[in-house]
Formats: C-alpha cells, structure tokens, sequence
C-alpha cells in the first residue's frame, strides 16, 4: 500500500516535470513558430525599426559566430584535454582539471566583461565578429575540456595496455583511446556548440549589435546574433516589434532541440 | 630473435624431458635476479629469482595479491605505466637487461600480452586482430587478410567469425572475445604470450576450450600464466612457481610440486587451507 503510493508519488512528479517542460517549450515556440515560415523572415534584413523583414543578419551572424567558435575552441580544447588525461599523470593533471571544470561555473557575463576588457580594450581589438568569438571561446574551452577528460579518462585501463601489449607508442595508445571516447567527444563538442550558440551575455558587450543593415565584411566588423536580438527588441523596442523577437525565440528553440537530439541519438548509439 | 626451438643454444633446464622431445629443446626466456618491487610503499615481489623456459607452459600460482600479476607485468614493464611502480633487481629476456631496453615498442611486439578481462578493442573483428600488423607498417589487405586469417585458427575462432569479420567485437560472446584477444596478441608474430589470469571472467566451457588452446599454441610460443586456480596449473602447466606473500616458496616440474610438495605453504595452498 505505502510503496504504491510512493511509485505513484514518483510517477506524478516525473509526469509533472516533463508536463512542465513540454509546456515552456510549447509556450515559447507557439507563439512565434508562425513567423518563422513568414515571407522573408530567415531571408531579409529588419526594415522600419524592426517591425517589418526579417532576422537574416541575426541568423547569418550567429551561424558565423558558431563557425568561428568551433574553429577556435575544438581544436584547443581537443589536445588539451588528450593531454591532460593521457600525458600529463597526477596531482598537475588533476589540478588543471579542477581549474577547468571552475572554469565551467563561471557566470556568462563575466566573460563577457573579460573579452570586453581584454580582447577588445586591452588587444585593442574592438567589438567585432571576432572578440565576440573569443569571448564565447574562452567560456566554451573550459567546458569542452572538462567533459572531453572526463569521457577519455572512462576508457578502461585495459584497452590502453592491450595496445601497448602489442607494440603500440604512446601516441598510437592515444590515437586507441579517443576511438574508444569518440562518441562522447562528439557529444561534448555539440554540447559546447549548443551552449555558445544560446549565450547572451559574452557576446552582448563585445562583437554585436542591435541592427545591421548589412552582412559582416570581415570578422573585424560587428554582427547581429540571435539571442543578443531578442534581448534588443524586448527591452528596447515597442510592441510592433515583438513578434520578430517571438519568431526568433521560437527559431533558437528549434535549433536547440534539434542539437540536443542529436546527442540523444548519439548516446543511443554508444548504448547499443 | 630465433623463435625454432630446434638449436640449442643455452643450457637445458626444463625437467619436462618428455615434452622436450615432442617440441624441441628448452631455452631460458626470462631469468629473474634478486627482483623487488614496490606499489607505493606496499612491498609486493620480495628477493625473486625465477627463471622461465621456452617449452611448454609456465604457471604463476599463488592467491590473490600475492604477487604474481605484479610478477608476469614487470616481464614486459607495462607496470611502467603506474606512476607508484618501483623495481630492483634484475630481469634478462634473452640476456638482454629488459629495464634497459629503449626501443619499448619493439620489445612489447615481442613479449605480448593478454589480460584477465577480455578487451577487445572497439573496432571490428578484423581490425581488431590486424592492429598490431598495421602498427609494425604491413599493408595491403591480402597480407592483412592472410595475417588475420592465420591468427584467428591458430586461436580456434576462424570457423565461427569467418563470416562476420566486419561486425564489432564486442558483439561476441566473452570467450569468443578472449580468443579474439589470443588471436591478436598471436597476429603480431611474438616470442612470449604472458596470460594474466585469462579464464578468471570465462564459464567452465570457455575456460577449457582457452586451456586446450594454449596448450596448442605453447609448441609455438613461450607461454607464461597466471592464474590461483592450481587445478588450472595442473590442467595445463608444465612448469609452476608458487608464490606467496611477494616470495617464491616452490618452483619446478607441476607434477612433482603438485604431488609432493616440499614447502609447508605449498601444501597449505594445494589443500585449500590459504587462498
């Protein structure tokens, strides 16, 4: 009798979250998933202070931001977090780690007043496409690293000393593990992309703006992203506009379900 | 390195004079001297000397902790690898200081290895037997595919996977898997297979049917296991070194340590009463 009432206890708490989180989805996606398929909406630039086109630039602006943040930040985060867990042995390992999963905890804004400080004022670099980029990377890096360690260093003790049983160098040893974690590299990676893609603040006080009237000409110009213009519309515009900001939200939350069920799939995969 | 054991060259120590004349003469692979070694501060091997010959099989036998893994993984130092690992003394594989030898690639191909847990790599069949072919630069996929072939009969397990070679290795079943494992430890051409207790996660059936083909392979390569089933010493040993406590207590022929066991701990350890 008690542990039905606890099963069903459980049951409808877990129904009840995932009721919640279908409805904050449904909630944002409604309203504007019309609008995405409105004439022009992904292919035109904002006309009229933003009550009329479309949020082409925002769209071409994020992608290249994505673009820029992969090249920086996987390659780097990649080989960091192969040398952590594979060269780099003991307490200095385990130190680095701690700083980079720290790292992870760090609230957004905060890198964004970083590349704000450092890449754009002190590099005098400036607001552009490529600080913005940078800033994104310095938070994305951190959180690549600390899960990539985490999914080679699980890759059991014993196919690292088969290979080297059979004659294998250390780097071929190397070259085994990430075959053995590369599925969890690749969810870490999007993982990151997602995150980037999503973040706001470092990116809004360092290489965006709130209206462009055209497309980038070099990573040295400053760019619209997706976020950074639903927060532009929402504080600063009236309510002729808000439907481009709905129409966005709801184009963000779409990419986001997409990239997260690829992960699923992806961890299907490794079950299987 | 001649791997024929048909030239005599160094002096015969292998009581085993019967199996002698069935696969040639004995020639002495390993010789352990006054080996210590240490995890960290725990003492593991204490004053060993052992001395391992090319015929038949040998066997560590001792209870678990006592040594002999730490033993059979100083062979080939892949307890290099363990920051805590520290050894004294002196082990010669073929009168060469191994702790001296630089090129560690090539000593390993030579003095494989397989392990208690079946540890397939995650790849198929075929790659899995034909990576360590490809790490010593064969290419050409008839050569690879002669190469494969080979290994995987000489390990008995060509007539269930030659259809199958492409699916991944983990789909097959755990003692399929430790053949595969054999399978490829044999690819690489070695001289020694060190086993480290490689029936201890296998059912009864898997168990005998690793046993029978160790015993067949031991014509070919110098095969050294360990294991603290004594029943599996005696199944398939020739040669055995007891070991308890880091110490050598007994070495010598199986039957005779088996049945007449000089050391008290031996006896203890034959009639269950430690282990």
């Amino acid at each position: 009798m008690v542990e039905a009432i606890i099963r069903n206890l459980f049951r409808f708490i877990t129904y009840l979250i995932v009721a919640m989180v279908l409805f904050v989805l449904g909630y944002i996606v409604a309203p504007g998933f019309r609008y995405i398929f409105q004439q022009g909406f992904l292919t035109e630039f904002p006309r009229s202070g933003m009550t009329e086109g479309g949020i082409f630039p925002a769209l071409v602006g994020s992608a290249f931001m994505v673009l820029l943040v992969f090249a920086i930040s996987v390659p780097l985060a990649i080989l960091a977090s192969i040398f952590l867990s594979e060269y780099l042995k003991g307490r200095l390992s385990a130190i680095f780690q701690s700083i980079c999963s720290t790292m992870t905890a760090i609230p957004s804004i905060v890198y964004g007043l970083f590349g704000l400080v450092f890449y754009c004022v002190q590099l005098g670099m400036g607001t552009s496409l490529l600080t913005a980029s940078l800033s994104l990377s310095t938070m994305t890096i951190p959180f690549i690293v600390t899960s990539t360690t985490e999914f080679l260093k699980a890759v059991p003790v014993d196919i690292r000393e088969a290979a080297m049983s059979l004659g294998a160098s250390k780097f071929q040893v190397s070259i085994m593990v990430i075959r053995g974690a590369w599925k969890g590299m690749l969810t870490a990676v999007l993982l990151g992309m997602g995150k980037s893609f999503g973040e706001t603040a470092p990116i809004l006080i360092t290489g965006t703006v709130f209206y462009a009237t055209q497309l980038p000409r070099s990573i040295h110009d400053p760019v619209m992203a997706l976020p950074t213009t639903i927060y532009a519309i929402v504080v600063n515009l009236g309510e002729r506009s808000q439907w481009m900001a709905q129409g966005t939200a709801s184009l963000m939350v779409i990419f986001v379900v997409i990239i997260y069920s690829a992960i699923q799939i992806l961890r299907g995969v490794r079950k299987g | 390195m001649n791997r024929s054991k048909s030239r005599m060259t160094k002096d015969l120590t292998c009581e085993n004079r019967e199996k002698e004349d069935m696969i040639g003469v004995c020639e002495t692979v390993f010789q352990v001297e006054n080996l210590d070694a240490w995890f960290g501060e725990k003492h593991v091997l204490r004053k060993v000397y052992a001395e391992f010959q090319s015929c038949g099989i040998t066997a560590i036998m001792g209870p678990s902790g006592c040594g002999k893994s730490t033993l059979l993984r100083s062979l080939n130092r892949l307890n290099d690898s363990v920051p805590t690992f520290r050894l004294q003394g002196k082990i010669l594989y073929r009168d060469q200081e191994v702790y001296e030898i630089s090129d560690l690639a090539a000593f390993r191909k030579r003095v494989t290895m397989v392990f208690q847990r079946p540890n397939p790599f995650p790849m198929s069949i075929f790659d899995n037997v034909a990576y360590g072919p490809r790490l010593q630069g064969v290419r050409g996929k008839t050569n690879l595919q002669a190469i494969v072939q080979q290994a995987l009969e000489k390990a008995a397990l060509w007539d269930e996977v030659k259809d199958e070679l492409k699916k991944p290795a983990v789909r097959l079943s755990g003692g399929q898997q430790q053949r595969l494992c054999i399978a490829r430890a044999l690819a690489v051409d070695p001289d020694v297979i060190l086993l480290d207790e490689p029936t201890a996660a296998l059912d009864p059936i898997a168990t005998t049917r690793i046993e029978r083909l160790l015993e067949e392979i031991s014509s070919e390569y110098t095969v050294l296991i360990v294991t603290h089933s004594m029943g599996q010493a005696l199944r398939i040993s020739d040669q055995v070194i007891f070991i308890y406590e880091g110490v050598v207590v007994e070495s010598g022929d199986t039957n005779l340590v088996m049945e007449n066991p000089q050391h008290e701990l031996t006896k203890k350890f034959l009639t269950g009463r430690i282990g």
